[in-house]
């Protein structure tokens, strides 16, 4: 175990532990027991688990180290600099599905709102039953909720710092006699900056950045940032190490790097992770790699009150509406800057100046859905390209989300609501919401994104039917491991980080039981 | 990657900020700034996506020129009420290779300008304030609990004594 004699927890250098594009100046080969690509919910957990009970751990990460003191209100900035392909990832399909993943130190959990929600029990049941898991259920993964809870202070929002759109989603859930609650998030005293899709200014989100990032880095664990992955390095079956690059200021390829360990983790996100196995030769007898991609598709609608709202003045989803939580349809009050509003809006010209001067005045809101469809991630000339189809079912959910939700905005008070459907007028009233009902809405009139891509490498017990076990090693490959939403075998109807998160403790408590498997 | 719009690339763009943008953009002069934002956006988006928007644009100023109304004329030329309604059948086009287009420059240029801060200032967006206001607040109320819980991110567990090296072969 190695102590820095400093604290790792800062917020505005990058610790001792962290080699950037600007400390690698050569080609570099490194020895580590355990090697893990990726440092977010997945990748940061378990190297801060396996760290801390004294194994050698190398974190690769592509995207930068940047700090507290970096994140900003600037959308377009902070688009550019924590997303990948600076937001503009899209899963072809009917609708077209545009996804956003992290790319930074922390990976999505430094862009993500910082809900922290356990797995519903409903599903990990599913997960027991239809994909043949053991020990998944309940009493057996409390433990690692708990963990995981402690570890990044889940707990309620201090009410001052719930702003007046998330009042207004409360007042008309309240209204409409349906059932609302405080979400639960990843924070320390949360200041409601409302920044938190652009990184928290505060430091308050506890992300993977000032968590598990830091903890791994206390304990020993080294990251290596600015290092892009292009293989898994493979002896027969046996996964022996990864071989990447340094990124360039530019994207340009730098010096080469070798990390060879005797444990190798794929902890890059359920788009990446089937890219990097397959790049790497990794088949799978399932032919389910890079299958089964859930998303979790979301819509957003805007409404517009008399009263002033100034959405950005206020912490982050304060409250979910679960009333339809048994329909897979979860509502809250997701502020958005101007710029991004303005883009996805379907106005124009004078009309689009008319919708936006009334920005102080719009509160937006949006749903999760659990998807019944499922797509996949195609490696193609070694990038992975999501391909995807809005289910008939589900576009039928999102239209009555779309009116259920309206209808709650309008018992708020809300004079005018814009839909996520082209083509649709603004909503004025109960009548409207109610036409939706009966309306032709094709699903490529939605306006259609995501942040929660899952399942593309998922567990089971059954290696002819998933691509890992039940504690995310890959069948049929030998010391190759998964630890991110890939492993998800179905959607989970709520936000995934605490999933990906207890589902790597529980991975780490299995490599620590079972040491003797990877001498 | 840094990326720079060729001249012909800049001229379409430029053409289509009247479009697609509100009529205060141009009257405070902001097209240029407007243009400069695509083109700082198109630099992050994935290569591909890139030459093809490049692509596509080359093609909706060229295939302007076999319009009856544009009379031979290319996109950019063409006068206010042809240029919209120019952009309008590319944003109902046939082909979902043209909406696509139409939608994704449209999205680039609307979030140009209301990432511009001048446009941000006139909707009276002012986050930058509040994030000040709100993190000075929360270290002064907040401040024992803060320090506490960052020193707990570094505390070792005691239910997870290390175990020993060579433990592991």
């Amino acid at each position: 175990m190695v102590a820095l004699p400093k604290s790792a927890v800062s917020q505005g250098r990058i610790p001792d532990r962290v080699s950037t594009r600007s400390t690698l100046h050569g080609d570099t080969v490194l020895d580590a027991d355990v090697v893990i690509v990726g440092s977010g919910a997945g990748g940061a957990t378990l190297a801060a688990e396996l760290a801390e009970a004294g194994l050698d751990v190398v974190m690769i990460e592509e995207g930068r180290y940047w700090t507290t003191r970096d994140f900003t209100a600037e959308a377009s900035a902070m688009t550019r600099q924590l997303y990948r392909d600076g937001g503009a990832s899209m899963a072809i399909g009917d609708p077209p599905v545009m996804f956003q993943e992290g790319r930074a130190v922390g990976g999505s959990t430094v862009i993500n709102g910082g809900m922290s929600w356990r797995t519903p029990e409903r599903i990990l049941e599913r997960w027991r039953r239809e994909a043949g898991l053991e020990h998944i259920e309940m009493p057996d993964m409390a433990a690692h909720f708990e963990r995981v809870e402690r570890r990044i202070n889940v707990r309620h929002q201090d009410p001052e710092t719930i702003g007046v759109d998330n009042a207004l989603l409360k007042r008309g859930a309240d209204a409409k006699g349906w059932k609302i609650i405080p979400n639960l998030r990843n924070q320390v005293h949360c200041a409601g900056s409302n920044n938190c899709a652009f990184g928290c200014p505060t430091g308050a989100k506890q992300s993977a950045l000032v968590s598990y990032v830091p903890r791994a880095l206390h304990y020993g664990a080294r990251l290596l940032s600015d290092v892009r992955v292009d293989k898994i390095l493979m002896h027969g079956k046996r996964a022996i190490g990864v071989q990447g690059h340094v990124v360039g200021e530019d994207g340009e390829r730098g010096h080469r790097v070798v990390v060879r360990g005797k444990l190798v983790v794929s902890a890059c996100g359920a788009i990446h992770t089937p890219a990097l196995l397959a790049r790497s030769g990794v088949r799978s007898p399932s032919g389910r790699l890079g299958k089964n991609l859930s998303l979790h598709p979301n819509v957003k609608l805007a409404a517009v009150f008399d009263e002033p709202v100034r959405g950005w003045e206020g912490v982050h989803q304060a409250y979910q509406v679960r009333e339809f939580e048994g329909e897979g349809l979860l509502f809250a009050a997701v502020n958005i800057p101007p710029g991004v509003i303005a883009m996805t809006a379907h106005e124009r010209g004078a009309e689009l100046g008319r919708m936006m001067a009334e920005y102080d005045r719009t509160v937006i809101a949006g749903m999760l859905c659990e998807d019944s469809n499922t797509g996949r991630v195609r490696t193609i000339n070694g990038r992975p390209q999501a391909f995807y189809q809005l289910a008939q079912l589900d576009a039928e959910k999102l239209i009555r989300g779309v009116a259920l939700l309206s209808e709650l905005l309008f018992a708020a008070g809300a004079r005018e609501i814009k839909t996520p459907f082209a083509g649709v007028p603004a909503l004025r009233g109960h009548d409207d919401t109610r036409a939706l009902y009966t309306r032709t809405i094709k699903r490529s009139q939605m306006e259609v994104v995501t942040v929660h891509m899952m399942g593309t490498a998922a567990m089971g017990s059954d290696r002819t039917r998933s691509v890992t076990d039940g504690h995310g090693f890959v069948h049929d490959a030998d010391r190759l491991m998964v630890c991110d939403a890939s492993l998800f075998p179905t959607p989970i109807g709520v936000n995934p980080m605490e999933t990906i998160m207890a589902l790597a403790t529980r991975s780490a408590a299995h490599v620590l039981d079972n040491l003797s498997r990877y001498q | 990657m840094t990326y720079q719009h060729s001249q012909p690339t800049r001229r379409v763009l430029e053409s289509l900020v009247p479009v697609i943008c509100p009529p205060e953009a141009m009257e405070l002069g902001l097209g240029a700034d407007i243009v400069d934002h695509v083109a700082l956006t198109m630099s992050s988006v994935p290569p591909l996506f890139r030459r093809g928007l490049v692509l596509g644009l080359a093609t909706y100023d060229l295939t302007a020129m076999a319009w009856p109304p544009a009379r031979g004329r290319r996109a950019h030329q063409l006068p206010p009420d042809l240029a919209e309604r120019w952009w309008e059948r590319w944003h109902h086009g046939l082909t979902p290779v043209q909406r696509e287009l139409a939608k994704a420059v449209a999205q680039l240029l609307k979030f140009g300008c209301y990432e511009h801060p001048v446009m941000l200032e006139r909707l009276g967006y002012t986050p930058a304030a509040w994030i000040d206001q709100v993190k000075r607040r929360r270290l002064q109320v907040y401040g024992d609990d803060i320090r506490k819980a960052e020193a707990a991110v570094l505390a070792p567990d005691p239910l997870r004594p290390p175990i020993r090296k060579k433990e592991l072969g």
